[in-house]
C-alpha cells in the first residue's frame, strides 16, 4: 500500500518537524461532535494485481457489443477508435493536465481544442464552437436556453422553444430539467405519417425562442423539408439542429441551411460508447450567440514576443467570473474525449468522413432491403431516406422479439415502444459501419422465423 | 511549429477502411440535402497525424510532468491500472440500453461504488448520474426544489451561498431558478453564523457549503450552521470538492448535511484530462431519495435461472426513483470514470482515510517548508499565510501582498517564475477574500523530497527582482499570452486563405 503514498512511513518525522506529535494534531480542528471515530465500514485494501484480477471477473462477464450481433444505436453508436487515438491521448501530458489557466505551459491541449473547434465548425458549416459540453443531451439543453437569452426580448411567444415530439424522452428530461429554472415552457412539433416534419406545425412556433429537431431525426430519418425550417421561423427563432457528425460526410452541413445552433452527440467521432459516458456533447452557433453561449472557447492570441499562441477567451461569460449570472453553470466539461474527437478526424480527413457515412448508409440500406423482403414485418417510413437506423414494425411486440434474439446471440435492435405510445411493435435496428453483411443476413433469418412464429 | 490545418496531403490520404457493403452510387439522399462541399479537414497520413499530437502533448503540462499544486483541483497522480481497466470491452463497450442480465458486473459495481460513497458521506442513497461537480450540485438543488414542491413550500425560493464559495455554487441554484443570497464569510473564509442568523427565514430552501472551506479551513461551527438553517426548515448541501480533506475522518451526515456531491476526479483520481471528463454522484439522506435521478442500481437475491447470468448471489437491476426529477444526462453518467474511481476506491478500501491524512500533512508541511525555507534565506518578509490558523487541510493559501508592496512582485509573477522553475503554479487570486493569494495543494502523491525542493525553488523565484519576474516565463514554449489581445481579436477557428 506504499505504491500511491510516498510519504508513508515518514508521518512522525515530518510531524515533528512541524511541532505535531501525531496525525490526530492536524485535525484537532474537527470537532468531537462530527468526528467519525470508528474505522469506515469497507473492506480490505487490494493490490493492483487483485484489482485487476476483480476489474476482469466482473467486467469481463458482461455481455459487449462486440461479444455479439448487435442493432443497437438509437443515440449512441458502435464505431471503430483507430488504435492511435487511445496511445496518443493516454500521453500522460494530455491525460493528467487540468483546464489550461496557465496557457505558457497548456498550449499543446489550447491548441489541440482550437483546432477542434475548428474541426467541428467546418463540420456543421457554423464559424463558432465551444470545447464540448458533457453530452448530446446537455448539449441540446443548453441550447435551448442559450436561445431564450439571445431571442426572449423579441419573442412574442416568451420563454417559449418547441422541439420535435420524435425526441427520446430521455433527452427531454434533460431538456425540462435545464429549462424549468428559467422559466421555459417547452412545446412540441409535429410530425407526419411518413416520418418527416409537419411544416404547418413549424409554422405555430414562428415568435418562440427556438426550435429542436435532429437531423437524422430520431426513426432515422433525413428529412429533406428542413431546408425550409429558417424560412418558416424567421430571424427570431433559432433553428437548432441535432446531429449525428459522420451523416455530416454525405448530408449538407446545417450551418449552411439556416441553423443557428448545432448539438450532438459527438460520440461516433473518436469516442468508444462506454455505457453512455464519458462521451461529448457538440455545441457550436453562428455569431448571434457566441457571448450568450454556454462552455469553454479558446482563442488564438499572441505571446509578448508577438509569438502565435493560444488561451481561454470569452471567460466573462462563465460560472468562475460572472457567478450566479453565468451562462451556464459548466466547468469540467468532456476536454480528453474531445481531443480523441480532434484526433479520430485529423486521421480521417474529409473524404475518410464521407466513406464512413457512405459504409453507414449503404449497410443501413442493405438491411432496409433485406430486412423488407420478409412479408411478415414492415418498415413504415420505408420511402424515406435512412442514414443508419430505421424503424421495423413488427407482428407482435418489439420486448419480446428482443427477447428472442437474445436467445440466439442478437441484440436485436431499441424497442421503440419505450419511446412512443401505442408504438410497442416498433424495433428500432440500427446499422453502423462496423454491420457486416453476414450480421444483416442473420437478423433477416432470425426475424422471418420468430414473425412467422408469432403470426402462426 | 505543428499546424493541423497546413497538413494538405493527396485527397484520400490518412485512415483506410474498409469497403462499403453496396457500392456508393446506389445512395440517393433528398436532392437539397446532398453536402455539397465536403468539410475542410487537413489530410494526413498516420504518422504525421501521431508526431503532430506528439509535439502538441510535449508543449502541455500534466501531473506525469512534474509537480501541481494547483489549489482546490486536487491534482494528485492517477494511477494506470484505472485506463487500463477502463478499456476492458465489459465497459468500453456497453451500450446503455442493454438489458439488466448482460451487464450484471457492471451494475454490481455501481452498486458497490454508491454503497461506498454513501457510507464515506453518511448519507442513505447515491446516484451515480451527473457527470462533473457542477452538474452534481444542480442535481441536488433540484432535488431539493421538487422535495419542498411536493410538501407545498412553494415559498422557499432562496439559496444561501458564503460569498467564498465556489462560482459553480450559485450558478447552479440559479439555473434551478432559485434566489442567491450570497453572505459574508469571516475573514479567514469560514461562515459568519451572525450573518447567517440575520438572513435566515423559512424562504430559505438551501445553504451550500464548502467543508473545509476554499482557504483550506475546516469549518468548525459547521453544527451550528446546520442547525441554524434546519429550525427554519431549510436543507443543507455539502459542496464536495474538498472531501478528500475528511474523508474517514468526519462525514457530511455527521455534520449535518442533507445532500452532498462528490468530484469523483478529485477525491478518487479520474484524470481531468486538460478539463474534463469528470464525475459528480451525489448523495442525499433518506427524505430526498425518491426524487433523484433515474436509474439508480438497487440489489436483491437472485429468483430462478438469473444464476447464469449473475456475478453473486445477489440481483443487480435498475430502480427508478418514486418523485424522480428526471435526468441530467442522457444515459448513465460518466460511466467510464465511475469504473477508474472503482479501481482507485479499492487500493484502499477501509483504508482511504490514509489517503485524506496524507493529503492533509502534505499540505500542512508544505506550508512549514515554505516558511522555513523563506526565514532561512531571509525573506520571510515577503509573504503572509492567507488565513490565520494552527493546521490546515489538504490546502492552504499564501498572501504575497507583502512582496507586492514592497518589491512591486505580484501573485501572478511568482507563478510565472515557478512555472521556469518547471512547476505548475498555485492557483493565484482565488478565493477573492486573500489579497494577492496564492493557493497550494500538493495533494498525498507527492513525496517529502518534492515538497521540500518546492519549497525552496518558490524561494528562488521569490529572490529574483521584479522586473526579471515582470517577464517570466522565458522557458516555456510560449512566454506570457495576451488575453486581452485574444478577447479582442477573436480568432476561434483557422482562418481558411479565403477568411
Amino acid at each position: 500500500m506504499v505504491d500511491q503514498l510516498p510519504n508513508r512511513g515518514l508521518e512522525l518525522e515530518m510531524l515533528e518537524e512541524m511541532g505535531f506529535s501525531s496525525i490526530d494534531d492536524l485535525f484537532s480542528d474537527i470537532p468531537e461532535r462530527v468526528r467519525m471515530n470508528a474505522q469506515l465500514d469497507l473492506p480490505p485494501p487490494q493490490s493492483e494485481e487483485e484489482i485487476i484480477a476483480d476489474a476482469r471477473r466482473l467486467l469481463g462477464s458482461n455481455l459487449a457489443m462486440a461479444d455479439v450481433v448487435s442493432f443497437l444505436g438509437a443515440g449512441l453508436y458502435r464505431n471503430y477508435v483507430p488504435a492511435s487515438v487511445f496511445q496518443l491521448v493516454t500521453r500522460g501530458e494530455f491525460l493528467t493536465s487540468y483546464t489550461p489557466y496557465q496557457p505558457e505551459v497548456s498550449q499543446g491541449m489550447l491548441q489541440a481544442m482550437w483546432e477542434f473547434q475548428t474541426l467541428v465548425s467546418e463540420l456543421i458549416g457554423l464559424p463558432i464552437s465551444n470545447l464540448s459540453l458533457y453530452d448530446g443531451s446537455t448539449a441540446a439543453a443548453e441550447a435551448l436556453t442559450c436561445a431564450v437569452r439571445v431571442h426572449n426580448r423579441k419573442a412574442t411567444q416568451k420563454d417559449t422553444v418547441y422541439i420535435s415530439e420524435l425526441t427520446p424522452p430521455d433527452r427531454v428530461s434533460v431538456m425540462q430539467n435545464y429549462c424549468q429554472g428559467a422559466g421555459i415552457e417547452i412545446k412540441y412539433l409535429h410530425h407526419n405519417q411518413d416520418g418527416t416534419i409537419d411544416l404547418s406545425s413549424v409554422e405555430q412556433a414562428a415568435g418562440s425562442c427556438g426550435i429542436y429537431v435532429e437531423q437524422p431525426n430520431p426513426l432515422g430519418l433525413l428529412d429533406g423539408g428542413y431546408t425550409k425550417l429558417k424560412e418558416i421561423i424567421g430571424e427570431n427563432t433559432a433553428l437548432i439542429i441535432g446531429i449525428q457528425p459522420i451523416s455530416l460526410g454525405l448530408v449538407e452541413a446545417p450551418g449552411n441551411y439556416g441553423a443557428d445552433i448545432v448539438v450532438g452527440e459527438g460520440q461516433p467521432l473518436g469516442s468508444p460508447v462506454t455505457a453512455g459516458g464519458p462521451i461529448y456533447g457538440i455545441f457550436a452557433c453562428s455569431k448571434t450567440y457566441l457571448r450568450l453561449m454556454p462552455g469553454r472557447i479558446v482563442g488564438r492570441s499572441i505571446d509578448v514576443d508577438g509569438k502565435e499562441a493560444y488561451c481561454l477567451t470569452l471567460s466573462t461569460r462563465e460560472q468562475h467570473i460572472r457567478r450566479h449570472r453565468a451562462t451556464s453553470n459548466i466547468c469540467t466539461n468532456e476536454t480528453l474525449i474531445a481531443l480523441m474527437g480532434a484526433m479520430h478526424m485529423s486521421l480521417l480527413g474529409p473524404e475518410g468522413l464521407e466513406h464512413l457515412a457512405l459504409r453507414n448508409i449503404t449497410a443501413c440500406n442493405l438491411a432496409k432491403q433485406k430486412l423488407g423482403e420478409i412479408n411478415t414485418i414492415a418498415i413504415p417510413h420505408s420511402s424515406g431516406s435512412h442514414f443508419n437506423e430505421f424503424i421495423v414494425e413488427l407482428p407482435a411486440s418489439a420486448a419480446d422479439c428482443l427477447k428472442y434474439l437474445d436467445g440466439v446471440g442478437i441484440i436485436g435492435g431499441f424497442d421503440a415502444g419505450r419511446w412512443y405510445n401505442g408504438r410497442k411493435n416498433w424495433l428500432l435496428v440500427t446499422v453502423t459501419d462496423q454491420t457486416s453483411a453476414q450480421e444483416i443476413e442473420l437478423l433477416a433469418a432470425h426475424l422471418a422465423v420468430w414473425s412467422a412464429g408469432v403470426i402462426a | 511549429m505543428s499546424r493541423l490545418f497546413d497538413f494538405a496531403g493527396a485527397e484520400g490520404m490518412g485512415y483506410s477502411q474498409p469497403d462499403t457493403l453496396l457500392p456508393a452510387d446506389s445512395v440517393t439522399l433528398p436532392k437539397n440535402l446532398v453536402r455539397k462541399d465536403l468539410p475542410r479537414w487537413p489530410r494526413l497520413s498516420e504518422p504525421e497525424m501521431v508526431r503532430h499530437y506528439t509535439w502538441l502533448s510535449r508543449r502541455n503540462y500534466g501531473i506525469d510532468t512534474g509537480f501541481y499544486p494547483l489549489g482546490s483541483c486536487t491534482m494528485k497522480h492517477n494511477p494506470r491500472i484505472n485506463e487500463v481497466i477502463a478499456q476492458i470491452p465489459g465497459i468500453a463497450d456497453i451500450h446503455p440500453h442493454q438489458p439488466e442480465h448482460h451487464i450484471q458486473g457492471l451494475l454490481s459495481i455501481f452498486h458497490e461504488m454508491q454503497h461506498m460513497l454513501a457510507i464515506c458521506s453518511g448519507m442513505d442513497q447515491v446516484t451515480l448520474q451527473p457527470v462533473a461537480g457542477a452538474q452534481g450540485e444542480f442535481t441536488a438543488v433540484r432535488c431539493v426544489q421538487e422535495y419542498f414542491r411536493s410538501r407545498g413550500e412553494h415559498q422557499r425560493t432562496k439559496v444561501i451561498v458564503p460569498d467564498s464559495a465556489h462560482g459553480t455554487n450559485p450558478a447552479s441554484a440559479a439555473m434551478a431558478g432559485f434566489e442567491i443570497i450570497e453572505i459574508p464569510s469571516l475573514e479567514d473564509g469560514r461562515i459568519d453564523i451572525e450573518a447567517l442568523k440575520a438572513v435566515v427565514d423559512d424562504t430559505v430552501a438551501l445553504m451550500m457549503v464548502t467543508n473545509p472551506n476554499t482557504l483550506g479551513l475546516f469549518e468548525n461551527d459547521i453544527s451550528d450552521a446546520s442547525d441554524i438553517i434546519h429550525s427554519v426548515g431549510g436543507q443543507m448541501y455539502y459542496d464536495g470538492a474538498n472531501f478528500n480533506a475528511i474523508l474517514g475522518r468526519t462525514s457530511p451526515g455527521l455534520m449535518g448535511f442533507d445532500a452532498v456531491h462528490f468530484n469523483l476526479h478529485k477525491t478518487f483520481s479520474q484524470p481531468h484530462g486538460g478539463g474534463g471528463p469528470g464525475s459528480g454522484p451525489i448523495g442525499v439522506k433518506g427524505h430526498l431519495a425518491e426524487f433523484l435521478p433515474g436509474p439508480i442500481v438497487k440489489k436483491r437475491p437472485i429468483v430462478g435461472d438469473e444464476a447464469k447470468f449473475a456475478v453473486d448471489e445477489m440481483w443487480y437491476g435498475w430502480y427508478q426513483p418514486a418523485n424522480s426529477i428526471g435526468k441530467v444526462q442522457q444515459w448513465h453518467g460518466n460511466s467510464g470514470a465511475v469504473i477508474r474511481c472503482w479501481a482507485y476506491y479499492r487500493r484502499y478500501g477501509y483504508g482511504l482515510k490514509d489517503m485524506s491524512e496524507h493529503a492533509v500533512l502534505n499540505a500542512n508541511y508544505l506550508r512549514h517548508a515554505l516558511h522555513r525555507e523563506a526565514k532561512n534565506a531571509g525573506v520571510e518578509d515577503m509573504f503572509v499565510d492567507g488565513a490565520n490558523t494552527h493546521v490546515a487541510k489538504h490546502e492552504f493559501t499564501l498572501s504575497l501582498q507583502p512582496a507586492k508592496e514592497k518589491y512591486g512582485i505580484s501573485a501572478m509573477d511568482v507563478a510565472k517564475g515557478l512555472l521556469d522553475q518547471g512547476y505548475m503554479a498555485p492557483t493565484v487570486y482565488f478565493p477573492l477574500v486573500v489579497p494577492e493569494c496564492m493557493m497550494f495543494e500538493p495533494t498525498e502523491t507527492e513525496s517529502r523530497d518534492t515538497l521540500d525542493q518546492f519549497a525552496k525553488d518558490f524561494i528562488k523565484v521569490l529572490q529574483q527582482d521584479a522586473e526579471t519576474l515582470h517577464e517570466a516565463p522565458i522557458t516555456t514554449p510560449v512566454r506570457r499570452v495576451d488575453e486581452v489581445y485574444a478577447a479582442r481579436n477573436l480568432c476561434l477557428r483557422h482562418p481558411f486563405d479565403d477568411e
